[in-house]
Parts: structure tokens; sequence; C-alpha cells
């Protein structure tokens, strides 16, 4: 399976890791709401079809992606960096 | 020249004669044969056992769908098991066995179980073994009692324990073009993508490119077939933007178009070259894919149809017409299609003997019909074979007349005499590769076949693979798929003129005879016809069922030959139509790939050696190393006839006695910097950072989101805005991994930069008593005494000349500093630092005297900080900062983790003497016989020189509250079990005194 | 000034090692590594920095992904990340001027001179040797001199920059160092290489 890494071009699987679910939010720094805590940690909606997830290039440029990637047929649809500040746009 | 071998014709090499042995019998083969080619030329008919039954078995094709042919190779002393003879190239030298076979292969004892047939029929293994409900042999403990027994009975090679001296390795490829299978459309494939100036790489899985075309004795272009197919080659290989891989099966086809190749380098060489692997594994990424696969031969199932002697008339072809090998005197084919005809008449043409055509179908085409009469006989048609007769090989079949339509015989059945019999039951496109790219797989009732889908999106089909046959078709569509795969338009240019009958290989729907005796349809697991209904009566009629039951078509030929005839028994049986029955989805590997290829250059150990600057140092001053992850680290420095134990007690000694000097380049060092750097670091540490004045440093804990410990460590402020952060050498990875997270996804506005500078700096831990003195002899530039440098101060200066900085902080408890410096100098710091310390007795130590010093302090890592504790399980609530939230400051209250019955840090003392043991529980009662229920386990333990006792850390239910109470370790593992004092864990020097003087 | 340690350690001795009968496919050296620093650029920063950079060193350098340029004489620079270049140069005491030379606002430099260890790779078989251990397409159309590369293989990050049609410049953590070249010299020894 090959990534497309929207700094380095695609390149190969082995080169990523994993780096959990993007559809969560971080409650406030501050937040004392521990059901809002435990939804961020733990509740995670697994879903069959697209999903969006956080995958780091750590063989790579070091940056995380935020990969639309259907996890029926792996298909990635889009792959972004993560850090918005630093994105140029989804590329398909 | 042997008996079997035609005088001329065949791409075999006459004037090389090649030597080899095949159970220990010397044969003489030709340049360019198989082990297959050269035992049928040699008359050698009997090669191996069957798994099952013992039954004798002959080579049955002549490619890599052999399901009988199975050697074992022996070589460079190791042995090879499961090899298909079909599939071995023979060279000098070359030493083959049969399989499954005592004492001998021609008297055979385990053919006995051939009497016990009907009980090793489907599902024996499950119905047998299951066991009693009760008792020692309960459920599956009776199949693993039995197991040993059938797996000498039953089976195929044995393989070796000597390790594999092959190297084997791994590459890489990209290229524009992968056309899978060098045949006639595979060449036109990969020439017209060439031409359009794409990188293309072509993989054919024989040892030569050209397919059908090297023994179809055709023409093409007005040359026979084989020139053609070498012209082609010869042309490719010119050309720079083309690779030709030959000896390559591409096995595996993955999303994103990337595949897998196995090439076989050496195994056809009697040594293979020196540096030169014998199989390369090929990853390939491909931009778009032409799989010329090919179709693979099909057999009809009848009783007998085993017997030494029967084989695919499409092999009988191949063998006269590429090997010049003749594989009987009398043949007799067995059809229920047109190809056998072709066969028939190419091996009348090569000088063998056709003794008859039998033909399930009551009418034949012309063109049948012309090549029977070129064959020189009248087909028997409406007729199928009911018997094959012979002991070792075939001597005779059985005929009666048959209705292909209702599968009925009827009437007379008359003898044939023959030695070999030819059987075609239609062609099945190889569409693995297909299959495996996610592609369902279509039947087709006219080629009574399962023909590839409409192409991916990034591949297409050519030649057989799509189920046309034929020569002219081949050419066609290969050219085709080649200008698919380079974007362009199919081209209207004429394609070379082709000298082929017009045959219809579409075969009558029969795939077996019913009558007397074991028709085999895996003819490697020994699967029969009848095995397929018992599975049927027995309730296990979907396709997967059906092969777990049977273990049809899971042999290592994965049922090449047995998938569709094994289905149609099947769909029958249930009254339904082939398609409704289903198919499997085939799965990687497309043919059997060696271990070693994958595994490639991750051998040994697996793990690369990540050495400290001072490594060779250790290596030569007696260290005997451990692995710490990836680190190679001094366990202890071993004088002479010291035993661990005393070498570390001896260290931990000089430590606290004197001065001790320890290498600590292991530990993560990541620098932290930019404006943001202070307020990043006071969210990820539970406790304060920006409150660390420059030039000192200070111990952080960081959290997981949940709560928990994940690491520790100090930071050093070398700038306002300028940290270096240090973390365990465990975990120095999934530190820079979440913190490289947290700022690219959660606080995306900080600007804080983050660069793994652990082998930047090589540092060296000096402690003890007189670890000042030893700075004082050595440091210049920088004063060192409490006022310049005091606990947890930072200075910067040299050591002989290479810039040192300086910290201040202690890990044993005595007077300590971590000296730094850049990790081309580490050696060099290393040795002054001992030579300074010479006077005082410096003593190098090892991981057993630091683990030794620390559980004296009742300092935790790793052991103790173990994914499962909270910061306050270990007693380190005082670094939970109310003033600021940070990561896991959200779930840490959570009342599951701040019970006060959870298992905490508490210090042990045992009280017999003994040592204790890591991973040992605690317990408040019993014996070893009679164990006590668990209230925690020892993290940590060694003999504590300080205290002359053995002490340990462990984790236990309550923690401060069992101070002063006694326990008993309980270790039935390694038999321990004694009596203990459970303490605080700071056992020596709880005040600090030493560390702060 | 101290002499630097090389991590190479005492097999990694100059000579002809592998299948070599036919001619050597490879060259494996290890220049001195000189100065080698991480730079990183703010968001919006990258083209500052690249220009900063560039001036200390003597390079025309681009800020775009995988972009770099280098100068026979030994400074070389080359992106390895969003807004990161990794930097080098002959002179050991070029690390300092550099980090001089780039203010706050524009990015943040580290000095890896000693964490960094820099290995060249030349020959006409230099990308056959390589592909082995990188899932990279090292054709000079995908790869063109000049540009760099971060990878890995296995447990070992690389950046790879390419310095010419059959040149190779390999940066490695230099723990790792050691193990690494033996997998190297491993994968070269059918194509036959030489240590310099």
């Amino acid at each position: 399976m090959l990534i497309s890494c929207p700094h380095c071009g695609p390149r190969d699987l082995a080169e990523f890791s994993y780096q959990g679910d993007a559809t969560r939010t971080r409650p406030d720094p501050a937040s004392t709401d521990t059901q809002a805590w435990h939804d961020y940690v733990y509740a995670r909606p697994n879903p069959a079809g697209p999903h969006r997830e956080f995958w780091q290039h750590a063989g790579g440029c070091r940056a995380h992606l935020l990969v639309v990637r259907d996890t029926l047929t792996h298909e990635i649809h889009s792959t972004a960096l993560a850090r918005p500040s630093r994105a140029g746009g989804e590329t398909a | 020249m042997s008996p079997r071998r035609s005088a001329s014709g065949g791409s075999i090499d006459r004037l090389r004669t090649i030597r080899f042995t095949f159970d220990g019998e010397a044969y003489a083969g030709h340049a360019g044969d198989t082990l297959a080619s050269a035992l049928l030329a040699n008359g050698v008919r009997l090669v191996g056992r069957s798994f099952k039954y013992h039954r004798p078995r002959g080579v049955f094709t002549a490619g890599i769908d052999e399901p009988n042919a199975l050697v074992t190779i022996l070589r460079d002393n190791v042995r090879e098991p499961n090899i298909p003879a079909t599939r071995i190239e023979i060279y000098d030298g070359l030493r083959a066995e049969s399989q499954n076979r005592f004492p001998s292969l021609a008297f055979d004892l385990g053919a006995v179980n051939r009497l016990g047939g009907r009980m090793l029929g489907a599902g024996f293994y499950y119905k047998t073994f299951m066991g009693p409900a009760v008792g020692p042999l309960r459920s599956t403990r009776f199949w693993m009692f039995c197991e040993r027994f059938i797996r000498r009975a039953a089976g195929l090679g044995r393989a070796d324990h000597a390790p594999d001296p092959s190297r084997y390795e791994r590459m890489n490829a990209f290229c524009d073009v992968l056309v899978v299978g060098g045949g006639i459309s595979g060449l036109m494939a990969a020439e017209a993508a060439a031409r359009a100036g794409k990188r293309v790489i072509l993989a054919e899985q024989e040892p030569e490119t050209g397919g059908f075309a090297l023994w179809s004795g055709e023409t093409i272009a007005g040359k026979p077939a084989a020139d053609w197919a070498r012209t082609m080659t010869e042309k490719l290989a010119a050309l720079d933007n083309v690779r030709i891989l030959p000896r390559t099966t591409v096995w595996g086809h993955y999303d994103g178009n990337t595949l897998a190749a196995l090439e076989r380098i050496g195994d056809h060489l009697p040594k293979t070259p020196k540096g030169h692997p014998r199989h390369r594994h090929w990853t390939i990424r491909a931009g778009a894919v032409v799989l010329a696969t090919g179709a693979l031969e099909r057999p009809i199932a009848f009783p007998g149809n085993d017997r030494p002697g029967v084989m695919l008339a499409g092999a009988v072809r191949r063998y006269a017409g590429e090997f010049g090998v003749l594989c009987g005197d009398r043949t007799v084919f067995f059809t229920n299609n047109d190809s056998a005809y072709q066969a028939a008449s190419a091996l009348k043409r090569a000088g063998g003997h056709v003794a008859a055509i039998v033909d399930v179908r009551r009418t034949i085409s012309e063109a049948a019909a012309a090549l029977a009469a070129e064959a020189g006989v009248v087909p028997l048609t409406g007729q199928a074979i009911v018997e094959t007769r012979g002991g070792r090989q075939v001597t005779g079949i059985v005929v009666q007349p048959f209705d292909a339509a209702t599968g009925a015989l009827s009437g007379d059945a008359r003898p044939v005499e023959c030695d070999c019999l030819a059987v075609s039951g239609g062609f099945q496109p190889v569409i693995h590769l297909a299959s495996q790219a996610g592609a369902k797989a279509e039947w087709d009732e006219t080629m009574q076949a399962f023909l590839p889908p409409a192409p991916g999106q990034h591949w297409r089909g050519a030649g057989s693979f799509l189920g046309d046959m034929t020569t002219a078709g081949a050419l066609e569509t290969g050219r085709d798929a080649g200008l698919w795969a380079s974007g362009k338009k199919p081209s209207r240019a004429k394609l070379p003129e082709t000298g082929a009958p017009p045959i219809d290989i579409a075969p009558a729907p029969v795939f077996e005879i019913r009558g007397k005796g074991k028709a085999f349809v895996d003819l490697q697991h020994d699967v029969t016809a009848d095995d397929v209904r018992l599975a049927h009566r027995e309730g296990f009629v979907s396709v997967e069922h059906l092969k777990r039951y049977t273990t049809l078509g899971m042999a290592t030929d994965q049922g090449k030959t047995s998938n569709v005839p094994g289905l149609a028994i099947m769909a029958e049986a249930r009254g339904i139509s082939i398609p409704e029955a289903g198919t499997t989805r085939f799965r990687p590997p497309y043919a059997p790939v060696s271990i070693g290829a994958l595994a490639a250059e991750r051998y040994g150990d697996l793990k690369p050696d990540r050495l400290t600057p001072m490594h060779d140092w250790h290596v030569e001053h007696g260290a005997r190393m451990m692995e710490a992850g990836l680190w190679h680290r001094p366990m202890i420095y071993g004088a002479p006839g010291e035993t661990v134990e005393q070498a570390y007690i001896r260290e931990a000694g000089a430590v606290r006695r004197s001065v001790g000097i320890v290498d600590v380049s292991t530990l993560g060092k990541i620098a932290v910097k930019g404006p943001d750097a202070a307020e990043f670091l006071d969210r990820v540490y539970t406790n304060m950072f920006s409150t660390l004045p420059v030039g000192r440093a200070r111990y952080g804990l960081m959290l997981r989101e949940d709560g928990i410990a994940f690491d520790d460590g100090t930071t050093w402020r070398l700038g306002e805005n300028d940290f270096l952060m240090t973390t365990t050498t465990a975990n120095a990875g999934p530190v820079m991994q979440h913190l490289e997270y947290v700022l690219d996804v959660v606080w995306p506005d900080l600007r804080v930069h983050l660069t793994s500078v652990t082998d930047q700096w090589a540092s060296a831990a000096i402690a003890g008593p007189d670890a000042r003195k030893v700075l004082e002899k050595c440091v210049a530039g920088t004063m060192v005494d409490n006022e310049a440098l005091p606990f947890m101060g930072i200075v910067r200066g040299t050591v002989e000349g290479a810039p040192v900085m300086i910290c201040r902080l202690s890990f044993s408890g005595e007077l300590a500093y971590e000296v730094y410096c850049g990790a081309g100098h580490g050696l060099h710091i290393w040795e002054a630092l001992m030579d300074a310390g010479e006077p005082f007795g410096i003593t190098p130590y090892g991981m057993e005297a630091l683990g030794t010093l620390r559980i004296e302090k009742g300092h935790v890592t790793g052991a103790e900080i173990d994914g499962r504790t909270t910061a306050r399980d270990l007693y380190l609530d005082w670094m939970l900062s109310k003033k600021k939230p940070f990561i896991g400051s959200g779930l840490m209250d959570r009342p599951g983790l701040i019970d006060r019955n959870r298992i905490r840090l508490v210090g042990v003392i045992s009280l017999d003497g003994q040592p204790l043991g890591g991973g040992a529980h605690i317990v408040e009662g019993g014996s070893l016989d009679d164990l006590g229920q668990s209230i925690g386990h020892i993290t940590a333990f060694c003999y504590s020189p300080a205290l002359a006792k053995y002490i340990g850390l462990a984790l236990v239910k309550g923690g401060k509250a069992r101070h002063g109470t006694r326990a008993f370790v309980s270790d039935p593992l390694r038999k321990r079990f004694g009596p203990v004092e459970l303490v605080s864990h700071h056992f020596f020097d709880p005040d600090g005194r030493r560390m702060h003087g | 000034m101290v002499e630097r340690a090389t991590p190479l350690g005492a097999d990694f001795k100059p000579g002809s090692y592998g299948d070599f009968a036919d001619g050597i496919g490879i060259t494996l050296s290890a220049p001195p590594s000189g100065t080698i620093v991480e730079a990183t650029a703010w968001p919006g920063r990258e083209r500052a920095l690249a220009a900063r950079v560039g001036k200390v060193v003597g390079l025309s350098l681009e800020a775009g992904a995988g972009a770099g340029a280098f100068k026979e004489t030994g400074a070389a620079a080359f992106n390895i990340g969003p807004g990161r270049f990794l930097v080098s140069g002959r002179n050991e005491v070029l690390a300092d001027r550099l980090i001089g030379a780039v203010p706050e606002e524009t990015g943040t430099l580290t000095d890896l001179s000693h964490g960094r260890t820099r290995l060249r790779v030349e020959g006409a078989r230099a990308e056959w040797v390589l592909a082995k251990l990188f899932a990279l397409d090292f054709s000079s159309a995908a790869f063109p001199v000049t540009e760099g590369r971060a990878t890995a293989h296995h447990d070992y990050f690389v950046q790879i920059q390419r310095t010419g049609d059959q040149r190779f410049e390999l940066y490695v953590f230099r723990s790792f160092a050691r193990a690494f070249v033996s997998v190297l010299r491993r994968a070269a020894e059918d194509v036959g290489y030489r240590i310099e």
C-alpha cells in the first residue's frame, strides 16, 4: 500500500505510523468534564467505510497527515498535512 | 540418447549432458531440462507417494501447477522439501529425493494406508480426533496425542532443522508498466509499452520467456513460434527502459498497484555466485499492470486417474515440444475439448505413437477430426475412461460408452493398452492476481471456466488469461493491453501472421466420470470426488467449508488443477450451477515463496545494533554487554573469576565509597526550541518548566491522556527558548512521536521545534563522594564547586580540549554529575575522566550496578512506569501541578485511578537472605504448593551492598499502608517462596544528604 | 580542536569486497561530517530561512519539498520535511555561524554535527544497491540530482541527497551508523564494492 504524503509524495506504508482517529476534538485543557475526556480518549466510532485518521510519516518527513481511508477497501480518498498552518489543501 | 528423447527439436541442448541423482540413482539429462523432463526422458515414472494413501504418483504437469511430483532437494547440507520437479532446472550435481515413502519409493510401508482408504476420507481428522469430552485426553489434547503418529504417516517432505546458509534479499522497483507473464501476449504488451517509452518490467516465472510459443510448434510471422519469441525477447532485452526478470513469479497483487515477486537466482546453478542471493524478493510499484498470466489445463476426475503415466495433455505436448521428451510409447488421449487433438498431433510429429483419442463428446469439429487423422487415429467419441490398469505405472485403460449430457455409462467396457494417458478437461485462466486485486471472477458457460471480470482501474488482462487460447488472440490482446498501459489507443497495425488450426477449445461440461474406485480431484491432498460428496452429505456445502473439511485446494499447489473440478462436483451434488456454488477468492501467494526471501536481510536477531560512542572501550575493558531496546549497554565489567553478582556489588560499592562512571549516552535526548518551548513543556509535563531558570535542570514526569504515567526524565534549560529534554532510553522514540503528535495535531499554534539529538551527545555519569574531585582535576573553563554547580545546575567548560556541558544530577543518590559532549568526542572525554579518576579508584559500572543504586534509592524506571501505574501509585503526587492543566490531568483523578488500594510502590526486604526474583508475586500467606492470593509483584531486585541484604521494589496493594508488615515472595516457576518485609522504597539515605552534599 | 572519532569501527577499512571480479559496482566512503545542522523554519518563513542558510554556506537553496543544492567543495543543503532542511559543510565551525545567522523569528537550528554520520555511495550500481534498502524510486527522473529525501529502512532513519547521476550522500544517526554500514555492505556484495 502506498500513502501519498503531501510533502514527500507517494511512499510505502512501512514509512508511516498510524496515529489514531482524527474525528475527535480534545476538550478544553482545563476542562474537568470527565465524560468529555473519556469520549476523547476512548470513544471510537469504528465505521465501515471512509474514516478520518491521523498517520505520521515517521520514516520520512515526520509530519502528521490527515488521511481519509476507506476501512473496507483500504482506498485512500485524500491526504493532507494535519497541521493546518502548513496545509496546502487536500490532495486527491 | 535415451529411448524417450526425440532425435531433434525442443529447446534443450543435446550436446550438453548434465548429471544428477534421484533417490541416489545417477541419471543424465540435457541443459534446458527440468528435473521432471529429465526423469521422464529416463523413463522414470514413479516419483513420489501421495499425501494420505501413499499411492504411487508420477509427473502430472509440466509447470507450476504440478500436484504430484514433489521432491526434496539436498543442497549445501540443507534439505528443501516439496519442490515440484517441473520447476527444477537440472544442474551438474543436483541431488533430489522422493518424499513420503519408507523405506523406499518402490516399496513403501505406508502404502497400507490405502487399505484403510475409507477411514482416511474427508473430515477424518475432525471426526476421529475430537477426543472425549472429559479426561486427560479431552478435546484437542487427544488430537495432539495422535498427531505425532499421523504426521509420520501422512504428509509431504521433511523440512530441515539446519540453518539455511543461502542468502536472500529484497529489492524495491518502480515502473510505469509491469507485465506479468512473458508468453506471447506478455511479450507483445511489453513491446508496445516499451515503444511508447514507458519503463517496463516483464516478469516470467519460467527460465525463458515465450510461454506457449516455446513448445506450440506453431508459426508466428512465418517462422517457428519459439524463434519469434526469442527474437522478441532479444529486442526487448536490448532496450534501456525494459527489465526482463526470468525465473520470477509474481505472487501477490496488493493495494496501490504494489506487487510482490520472487526471483529465483541461484536455484538452477550448481553454486550461487559469491555475494549473490539465492532468491530475491521484489516489491514492484507499477503505474499499470498487464496480467498475461496464461491459463492452466485441468484434469477430469475418473477412477484411477492418479496412476503414474496419467498426465495432462498439454503437459505431454510441452514435454515433446520443449524438451523433446516422449512421455510414453503408446499414448492415449482423453478429453472433453479439441485441445487434446492438437496435443496428439504434436506428439505424433515429435515421433510419438498415439494409441487412441477418447472423447466424451459424441461429435467433434472438422479441425479436430483432421488433427486426429494427423495423429493417426480415429477418435473414440462418446466414450469415457472408467478405469486405469497397472501398478506403479499405467499399463492400460478401460473405455466405456458415455453420455456427456447425463453422465451415464452404458454398454460394454473394453480395455486399451497404453503406457501414458494424456487428459484434458478444459482450461482455467490464471486469474489469481486479478482476484487478489479485489476482482470477482465470472463463470463462463462456453469456456466452462471462471474468467477474469472487467479489468480494474490499474490493470488489464491479455492472452489466454482472457480465455482466448489462440496465438492470434494472444498477439492482439497483448499489444492492446500494452498500449492501454501506456495510455495509448488500440492499434490497427497488422499483427504477425500465425499458422494454427482453427480449433475450438470450449469443453463439454464434464468434470468427472463416476465409476468404481477412487477418482481424485486434488491429487496433492488426496481428495477424491467421493470426499467432496461426503462433505456435501455432512453439510459442508459452502466452498469455504468444503475446502476446510476436505482440505481440497489447500496443499502447496493451492488447487491449481483441482479447484474448479472440486467446485463442479459440489455444484452437481447440490443440484445447482457452478457459479451458484461460488468460487473462492484467491489470496497471496500465487505460488510458494521462500520464507528466507521474505525475511531477506532481517535474519538473526532482527535488530540493528545501536552503539554508544564508548562501545568499543567497554568491550575492550571486559564489559559483558546486554541489549536495552536496540542499544548495547554494559551489564557489568567483569573482573576475572567474578560472577555477575560479585561484579555489580563491587561496582555499586565503589560508587558509594569513592567514585564510579557509567555510560548514559543511550538516554533519549530531544532539543525543544522556540518561543513557546516553556509553555509547551508546561503542557506535556505534569510539573512546571516555565519557572525553571536558564542553566538549571528539573526532573519531569509525563502522563498519557488517560492519566497513566508515561515517561520521566530531566529537562535542562540551556537558553530562554532552548531546552534539552532527556527521556528514558526505552521511551525515546515514543516520547518524540507523542510530542510531535501534540504539536501537529493538538496545539498547532505553538511555535516549538523538536529535533532528536540523542545521537549528538555522548554522556557519562560520574557518581560518588569523590565525583567532584574528579571533575576538578580535568574540567577547564568553569568552576564545579557547590556554588558554581549546585544540585541541578548546569555549566559549560572543556575537558582535554573538547567542549563539555555538565549537569549535576543524581540517579544513584550520590554526589553525581552527567558530563555531556559531542558524540565524536565521547571516547576522548570518557578516557579523560578515567584518567582524572584514577587516583580515586574510579570504577566503570554497568546496568546491574546502576539498577542496584537506583533500587537502593527507590527511583522508578520503566519497570515501575509500566503503562499501568499512575503518578500516585509511584508516590510522585508531588509532581502533579495544581496550577495548570497538563496532558493527563483531565482523566488522572478518575475514582479507579486514585483508589488507595491500587498496587503502589513499596520496598521489599528479603528476610531469608535469599534473592528475590523479578516478576515474582507478593502473597500474604500460603506456600509453594498452596499459592496464596497475589497482592502485587516485584518489579526490580538486587543485592544491596549498602544494606547488605537482598532488596527489591514492588507494586503492592495499598502501598505505603503496608510498610512494616510482612508478606511472602512467591515464584512457583523458579521454586522460590520466602518471607519478606514491606518497607519504604527509599532504602538508602532517604533525606538525600549525600547527593546534595 | 579535538578530532572526532568515527563510529564506523575497525571493520570499515579500505579495500575491495564482494563479487568484484567483473568490476566495482559502488564505492563506499565516509567523508568527515564537518558541520551538519538541522534548520527549521516557522510556517511562512521557509523561504527566508532557506535564503539565510543558503547565504552562509554559499548555496542558492529553494524551500520546496525535497529541494536541495550542493557544491563540490562540500557545502550541501536539502529539504527533509515541511520547512525543515539538513545543511552541511566541511568546516566544523560552520555550525555556530549558521546558528548566528538565523533570527529567532525565522526559525531554529540544531547542531547535529556529531549526531549524524555522512556516508557516500557512488558508482554505476548505486541505484541498484540503495533500492534494496529503500522503497524509493532512485531513477534520475524521479530523484534528480540536488534533491533530497527523508526515508527509512526498518529502524534506520536515513536522509539522502543525490549529488550526482551515480552519487548519493546518506545521513544516518550516529549510533546506527556501524550497523547500517554492515547492511549497506551486505547489499552491495553482489555488485562488488570498494571502501575508500
